[in-house]
């Protein structure tokens, strides 16, 4: 018969029209003689009982959306009529109830109060409950059952195109080494050379790579052949042998199981199914990666906060740069906001007279506050992004980013957003202090600016930095401003200064959020922990400050 | 491979775009013809950053590629932006922001002329793969499962609005529309190849225009794509094969008959069922998989190419090495990745358009 | 020490060589530093004045501009398609606002519908009922769930209410990307917005009040909902207008999980684009600079500037205009 919308609209509608009539009908019930109680119950049956018998009638004859509208009206006839219906047990009195009257009108007042307090109550759970549930769904996907399979099977391991045949562990070190001249690019093996036996910088590569052995190598093993041999020269072999020559066996084998083994991902079960649905899991292992290993595996660990992006699989992917983005971002915010919006406040509080001017700036500060931050966004694409290219962009100071979607473009966007949250807060602050102090500055005859500097400021200062954390706070987490900012999908480095292309945490979620594979949503939900991490740690500083600097001043 | 006269008919559909790449793409691979071999490049001594926009199909294959690079040494920055074929080339002929720009269709005079006047006037294209266009719906849509060129002109304009009024058979629910955004290559390539390039859809301005009519749900992230026909039985879209086989286990990739001819008003002419076998190749449904994409009787594949400019590549070492590189693994990530390889007669001519740039010889 | 102490021998005669001089003087630094903080609150002005000027700039060019197709053909844009017409497709010259005002308004209808009542009702008990106790802890939690970003908000409805409203409605019922999960889920994140500010509003009603109705032989909530509701009811009124405001405003919620198609309908489980869903994801796809799709998006974000413009200044005059004032 109905859909289900619509059936779910006629309960939720009976209730609260049951809701309705047990509100009201004790009070009528109570002036004509009965208990109060009784009246809240047949108020209530009333409301619910008429809302669906008569959906039900209209649908027999009209369609879902007028069988919802005719339950609405059809309760609402049937606690109208049950209020009119109730006959008087005693006569009705104009004046003051008294004695038994008196009674049942009070009883019925406090059910009504009780019933009201108990729907004040449940709406402050439901906010608690929703804030729960939140903070579920993301612990829920961080972590959980992971199935994990090898790329290539450690029996499959080739030496020289022939299987070895054997598990990793059988392997001797010069095996291993040849095991991986085999499996990885020479390149790559370069590069291990470089990173794990010289422990070479990136920055010293490009110096590095074309010099001879004998200077890379300097202090290290290798054949003494290769001594003049240029290091970009080498080949498979001969690396896995300077390799093999330097470092342990343990390293090796971590080398091996890392870039030929490559345990990868193929299926991850949330918190929920893994600790309720563990025999259901165990069976698509079982029927569907039968070579799969089942690992009880947390999506944030510190790996992922510490390697880079790796949009290829989720759970190889770190978010090392987007986290460097945000800190840069806010870091520079805070330089340009924390300055001008404490200026601006000590303006309007401290200097400002009362003409209309003043009142416009004031006035125009409280309107910003509201503005949308996703227009701020299309503010900092059109002026900073575009318009002042050349010098967000660094052409001007000759750093040779080509376009404006910089780390500069993103702070001076989010500083604009959270300036007008800064100058409110700061001038609260400001407000606070008793002018007694500043007269008696002035007393003793300091200028306007030696007392705001001397006493104004350290007073309130606790509610400044407090201001401004939260202000903080809020720029950390948005994400519209960055999008039209232009904040890359993809970064292999991390940023490294005013003028580099970035991405933020907020805007990796979000990007995360919409890949369709499942898994990037659990990368997502450990992203998110690290966001909330940062937000919290951010609050907990503003207390401790707002705790030492009340402490020195008391 | 059999040239019938319906094939014929879409060949110049796609010929009439897409002139000398796609017919290097159909050109079978001669078995004999040697790869030519770039000079080595050693990740390890490039450095400085390569800014990169475009495309969100081939995205995949320049990123996989630019970790790869990086795990072998590079130690710049390499930056891809997701945008969209059209705002790609906006970025690197109108702003000159980027050094390479992916591209799921070939450049266009327009953005030539562009390129030209802010002095990168040798633009190179590079061809690094195929693409199968997928069209698919979700798994637990068990109606259909092939579809008509006529009937995805009619799904895809907004003729029809229900799911019976292309079958009768089928049930009566709303088509929901799923598609790439009117800057991705995607979105232009579809339109040249489903509504054709004749008649009523000569111009891609009306080519947009219905393909808009219907009020499809548009995304430039072709995730977000999935994600919605993953949400709903009803719901059809297509975009690059990467991203079906990304999802293969939830998606069904739909088998497409061209059953389109044009009269000599070049009006849309409707081949009936019942003649599909009478001519000499006849018409059947194809599932969009590498023999027939390679092979381009699957009627949506198409070539996926990067783009750069000598100039680029003069000023910047960092770009001819990653583009070097590039060419040089192409094969195996663009498998990797889910696309489809080149034959080595087109990889060759990509070899060459770098090696003349950069002014060397080939290394063997 | 900031007394002065001046030297004015040869000046003025008649006058004692050494002088106090007790008058403000003109101080280079302190007229500097005025002037600097002069410019801090000036620049708040200046960045209403650049919204205003490049949201304007854009929208009219979008206007005044001619947009040549591929084929040749000019386009101009009228300004009264954005009234007069109900399809939104810039590409095909269509600009008619209506769907995206729609999706807008419903999805913040849905979120009132959920925030409203549950912040009204948490402040009335906050406010009236609780014990300090339990206000201390409640109150904190509550402003975490402010605090929390609204990308977070956006993954919960997409991975809670939206699998939650289909298992209630329906798989087919419920489109993947709707604007009933997006709008409740709104609807959650402003409810301590107002919460909070109805709380402050009720708190501000003196405790004489109350006293005077409980001295009446009024109940609890008698005295809530015929005394204190009335008394501050212009500070609650300011707090659903800035909520609404707020509510019209976000913008990753809708583009996370609202959907992407300029949609006009009344169905909230349908995908529909609002309006800042429409600048979010055609923004994602970075722009050409004065395409029609560069400029279509800031003739939305001026619609949207000037209606929550509109509502704050509108709160304001209520709170304004109907302040009790019991000082």
């Amino acid at each position: 018969m109905a859909s289900p919308s619509a059936l779910f609209a006629v309960v939720f509608l009976g209730l609260v029209l049951g809701l309705n009539g047990a509100l009201s009908i004790p009070m009528v019930a109570a002036k004509r003689g009965y208990s109060p109680k009784l009246g809240m119950s047949a108020g209530f049956a009333a409301g619910f009982a008429g809302t669906w018998l008569s959906a039900l009638l209209i649908w027999q004859i009209a369609s879902d959306g007028a069988g919802v509208i005719g339950s609405v009206v059809g309760g609402w006839s049937a606690l109208a009529a049950l209020r009119r219906l109730i006959p008087p047990r005693e006569p009705q009195q104009n004046t003051l109830p008294e004695g038994s009257a008196l009674h049942r009108n009070v009883q019925a007042r406090h059910l009504r109060g009780g019933l009201t307090r108990v729907l004040f109550i449940a709406s402050v759970v439901v906010a608690l409950v929703s804030l729960a549930t939140l903070v579920w769904t993301i612990v829920n996907k961080t972590v959980g059952y992971t199935a994990t399979q090898y790329a290539i099977e450690p029996e499959d391991l080739t030496i020289n195109g022939e299987p070895t045949g054997r598990g990793i562990d059988a392997l001797s070190k010069n095996e291993l080494a040849l095991v991986l001249a085999d499996g990885v690019r020479v390149a790559r093996l370069r590069v291990f050379v470089l990173e794990e036996v010289v422990n070479a910088n990136q920055d010293e590569f490009a110096d590095l790579s074309p010099k001879p052995i004998k200077d890379v190598l300097r202090g290290q093993h290798y054949p003494a052949g290769l001594a003049e041999l240029p290091f970009n020269k080498l080949d498979a072999n001969q690396v896995a042998s300077v390799l093999e020559a330097n470092l342990s066996e343990a390293e090796l084998k971590t080398m091996v199981m890392d870039e030929i083994v490559q345990p990868q991902l193929v299926k991850g079960w949330s918190l929920w199914e893994s600790l309720t649905h563990k025999e259901d899991i165990e069976k698509t292992m079982h029927e569907d990666f039968p070579k799969a290993r089942l690992e009880w595996h947390s999506w944030l660990n510190w790996r992922f906060v510490t390697s880079a992006l790796d949009p290829r699989s989720p759970d190889a992917t770190g978010l090392r740069p987007a986290l460097i983005g945000s800190l840069m971002i806010i870091v520079f915010t805070i330089l340009v906001a924390f300055p001008i919006g404490v200026g601006a406040a000590i303006y309007l509080e401290e200097y400002a007279s009362d003409n209309a001017f003043n009142r416009l700036i004031q006035t125009n500060i409280n309107n910003l506050a509201g503005v949308p931050s996703i227009i701020y966004g299309m503010l900092g694409l059109a002026i900073f992004v575009r318009s002042l290219e050349s010098l967000t962009s660094g052409n001007a100071f000759g750093t040779s980013t080509a376009n404006g979607r910089t780390i500069a473009s993103a702070a001076f966007t989010l500083a604009l957003l959270i300036l007008p949250l800064i100058i409110i807060n700061a001038q609260e602050a400001i407000r606070a202090v008793p002018s007694s102090l500043r007269q008696a500055s002035y007393g003793l005859g300091a200028t306007q600016w030696q007392t705001i500097w001397n006493h104004v400021l350290p007073y309130s200062l606790p509610g400044i930095l407090t201001g401004t954390i939260l202000a903080i706070s809020r720029a950390i987490g948005e994400t519209a401003p960055l999008i039209l900012v232009g904040a890359a999908t993809y970064l292999t480095q991390d940023p490294k200064g005013l003028f580099s292309n970035f991405t933020a945490l907020p805007m990796i979620i979000y990007r995360w959020t919409t890949y369709p594979q499942a898994e990037f949503r659990n990368a997502a939900a450990a992203a998110i922990v690290v966001l909330l991490v940062l937000l919290l740690s951010l609050n907990s500083i503003a207390i401790v400050l707002r705790n030492r600097f009340s402490r020195r001043l008391s | 491979m059999q040239f019938t006269r319906w094939m014929k008919v879409l060949g110049l559909a796609l010929v009439l775009t897409l002139v000398i790449p796609m017919a290097t793409a159909f050109a079978q691979d001669g078995g004999e013809v040697e790869p030519l071999v770039l000079p080595e490049v050693d990740p390890l001594s490039v450095t400085g950053d390569i800014a990169i926009a475009g495309s969100s199909t081939v995205e995949p294959i320049t990123v996989a590629m630019a970790a790869r690079f990086n795990d072998d040494g590079f130690s710049g920055n390499i930056t891809v932006a997701e945008t969209g074929t059209g705002a790609g080339f906006e970025r690197f002929c109108g702003e000159g922001s980027t050094d390479i720009n992916n591209a799921s269709r070939p450049v266009k005079d327009s953005e030539l002329e562009n390129c030209a006047a802010i002095g990168r006037e040798n633009v190179l294209e590079f061809r690094v793969g195929t693409d199968a266009i997928t069209i698919v719906v979700n798994k637990e849509n068990d109606f259909v499962t092939e579809l008509k060129r006529s009937d995805l002109i009619k799904i895809f304009t907004g003729e029809v609005k229900a799911w019976n009024e292309v079958n009768p058979e089928w049930p009566a629910e709303a088509i929901q529309l799923y598609t790439p955004g009117t800057d991705s290559g995607t979105f232009t390539f579809f339109g040249e190849a489903v509504l054709g390039t004749k008649g009523i859809y000569k111009e891609e301005e009306a080519r947009t225009d219905a393909l808009l009519a219907a009020e499809p749900t548009v995304s430039e992230n072709d995730n977000t794509l999935v994600e919605g026909v993953l949400g709903s039985p009803y719901a059809i879209g297509y975009f690059g094969f990467a991203y079906y086989l990304a999802n293969q286990d939830n998606l069904t990739a739909i088998a497409v008959a061209n059953d389109v001819s044009y009269d000599e008003a070049e009006n849309i002419v409707v081949v009936p069922e019942e003649e599909w076998t009478a001519t000499e190749s006849p018409i059947e449904y194809i599932v969009p998989d590498e023999e027939t994409a390679e092979a381009g009787t699957y009627m949506l594949s198409r070539p996926l190419f990067i783009y750069s400019d000598a100039s680029i590549l003069a000023e910047k070492p960092q770009v001819a090495a990653y583009i070097n590189y590039y060419l040089t693994n192409a094969d195996e990530v663009v498998t990797e990745v889910g696309y489809f390889p080149v034959s080595t007669d087109v990889l060759n001519a990509s070899k060459q358009a770098w090696l003349d740039a950069v002014g060397v010889e080939a290394a063997q | 020490m900031d007394i002065l102490i001046q030297q004015k021998s040869s000046l003025l005669a008649g006058v004692r060589s050494e002088e106090l001089v007790l008058r403000k003087r003109f101080r280079r630094g302190e007229a500097f530093i005025q002037g600097f903080l002069f410019f801090c609150g000036f620049v708040t002005i200046f960045t209403t004045l650049a919204i205003v000027f490049v949201l304007g700039r854009e929208s009219l060019l979008l206007i005044t501009s001619e947009y040549v197709d591929g084929s040749g053909n000019v386009h101009t844009v009228d300004v009264l398609d954005f009234v007069n017409t109900t399809h939104w497709q810039p590409h095909r010259y269509e600009l008619g606002v209506a769907p995206l005002v729609a999706a807008t308004t419903l999805s913040s209808a849905i979120a009132m519908l959920v925030a409203i009542p549950l912040g009204l009702g948490s402040a009335v008990y906050l406010s009236e009922y609780a014990s300090p106790r339990v206000r201390n802890t409640v109150k904190p939690i509550l402003e975490v769930l402010a605090g929390v970003p609204t990308v977070v908000y956006g993954f919960f409805a997409l991975q809670f209410m939206t699998p939650l409203l289909k298992d209630m409605f329906g798989m087919h019922t419920v489109e993947t990307f709707n604007l009933a999960s997006a709008g409740v889920v709104m609807g959650i994140m402003i409810l301590p917005l107002v919460a909070s500010m109805s709380e402050d509003a009720l708190s501000a009603v003196p405790r004489a009040l109350r006293e005077a109705s409980y001295g009446l032989g009024s109940t609890k909530l008698e005295t809530t909902i015929r005394v204190v509701l009335p008394a501050s009811v212009s500070g609650i009124i300011a707090a659903f207008i800035i909520a609404i405001s707020r509510a019209i405003g976000e913008t990753m919620i809708m583009a996370i999980a609202a959907g992407a198609r300029p949609n006009l309908t009344a169905n909230p489980f349908e995908s529909a684009w609002t309006m800042t869903g429409y600048i979010a994801s055609i923004s994602g796809g970075d722009l050409g600079y004065d395409t029609l799709d560069y400029n279509s998006i800031f003739v939305v974000g001026l619609l949207l500037f000037a209606m929550t413009f509109i509502l704050n200044v509108f709160s304001r005059a209520v709170v304004a205009h109907f302040r009790e004032v019991y000082d």
